[in-house]
């Protein structure tokens, strides 16, 4: 790679310009980009499991088609977002099924809110409304990626997460509003998942080496603390209003800091699940080979390589 | 092992209605063109209303390159093609014998 070509490319950066598939790239960029994406494609087609568990036993018809609704955008964003990481890996010589394959065969990661267990009614609603709603505060500060087909086919993604969060909060608004037993389903649910929601945005110095990239290259433009904060900033008061309260007893905005002082959760959980040793993590991957495999069928009839004679 | 390689790209068009552009949306991998238009649907449409798609193979569209960006060069003003260029002198006059400045929108198309 001469030195040249990559000082054009950063310059372009720093103008703010979008990096397009077919453009010239070094292969860092182009590595950590493919990584990011594909996590993101990745979690968006696994996350639809923990919600796909409660379509048959959604309490009403209404709640049945609004969570039916929602886990169809997931996959349908899993698709765009494939799409997206395919066109960079392709001069690796990768397609779909190799970024597939990847996860099912655990080199590549998902997202660690969906290798926890949703064992109420509530946890679907904490999902919608917490989980999704941190996952917008990413994905909204991606709009402004300097890769351009990642931002742009964000738009979408991002319009389809407002009906997610509203779908969520209607969820646990009713509960919220709903019998001592609802309440305290509600809470429960929030105490489970308080630490997977601050592990959600990964630790703060944003360690990773593909982070730094990430953040050089200004495919991402804010760490993971700046987006944990913002977080911290839209939700907390929001689960206070309502008088429900969060595991955290260190857990407060601090005026002279300007930040929100919370207990570190157990950065070590995300290694494990990152090593597909989260509580669900097996478990989960397994509904996804075994859903890849048998539908395998149609994919080759979708291409005429089953036609028989 | 490639699982499907004979799966294309498309790229995909979507017109909201009879009266407005197609307008491109996104891209899919699909086997064949009626497959393109089926998951183009299933992928795009899903509460939108449209009354058509269109499906093109990735590989058809012939484009420019982001990389020369000469060719979209501007080098003179354009003001002289533009409404802009002559609205506020317009204006200025119309002022003195009291009359408005016309409006395409307002005076043409929604009156």
């Amino acid at each position: 790679m001469s030195e040249e070509r990559l000082a054009e490319f950063m310059a372009r950066i720093e103008r703010g310009e979008k990096i397009e598939a077919t453009d010239w790239m070094p292969d860092d960029y182009r590595l950590a980009a493919i990584r990011f994406i594909q996590m993101h494609a990745l979690s968006e087609v696994m996350g639809a499991f923990p919600e796909k568990e409660w379509v048959p036993k959604a309490p009403t018809l209404a709640r049945k088609m609004s969570l039916m609704a929602k886990v169809q955008d997931e996959v349908g964003h899993g698709q765009l977002l494939l799409r997206v990481a395919e066109d960079l890996a392709r001069p690796l010589g990768k397609g779909r099924e190799e970024l597939i394959q990847e996860l099912l065969e655990g080199k590549s990661k998902f997202h660690n809110v969906f290798h926890m267990p949703a064992p109420t009614w509530a946890d679907c609603g904490v999902i919608g409304w917490l989980v999704d709603g941190a996952a917008v505060i990413s994905q909204a500060a991606l709009l402004q990626s300097s890769y351009g087909p990642y931002a742009r086919i964000l738009q979408r993604v991002c319009a389809e997460e407002g009906f997610h969060i509203q779908h969520g909060e209607s969820i646990c608004l009713a509960l919220a509003e709903g019998t001592p037993s609802q309440r305290k389903m509600l809470q429960d649910a929030l105490n489970r998942w308080w630490e997977a929601l601050l592990l959600f945005f990964g630790p703060p110095e944003t360690d990773g080496q593909n982070a730094q990239v990430l953040l050089k290259y200004r495919f991402r433009t804010k760490t993971n603390e700046q987006l944990r904060q913002k977080y911290l900033t839209k939700y907390v008061p929001r689960i206070w209003s309502l008088g429900l309260t969060l595991p955290d007893p260190e857990l407060r905005y601090d005026e002279k800091q300007g930040r929100w002082i919370y207990t570190a959760p157990d950065w070590s959980k995300l290694k494990a699940i990152a090593r597909n040793e989260g509580p669900l993590s097996q478990y989960r991957l397994a509904l996804r080979r075994n859903s890849y495999e048998t539908t395998r069928w149609v994919r080759e009839a979708l291409t005429g390589k089953a036609v028989v004679a | 092992m490639a699982g499907y390689p004979e799966f294309q790209v498309y790229e995909v068009f979507v017109q909201s209605t009879q009266l407005s552009p197609h307008t491109w949306v996104g891209s899919i991998d699909a086997g064949s063109p009626e497959d393109a238009l089926i998951l183009a649907r299933e992928t795009f449409l899903r509460r939108e209303k449209a009354v058509s798609i269109w499906v093109v193979p990735a590989d058809q569209i012939h484009g420019t390159d982001y990389e020369d960006p000469d060719f979209f060069a501007q080098e003179t003003d354009k003001a002289y093609r533009l409404t802009s260029g002559y609205t506020a002198d317009n204006a200025r006059r119309w002022r003195k014998y009291k009359r408005e400045l016309l409006d395409i929108e307002k005076d043409f198309v929604k009156d």
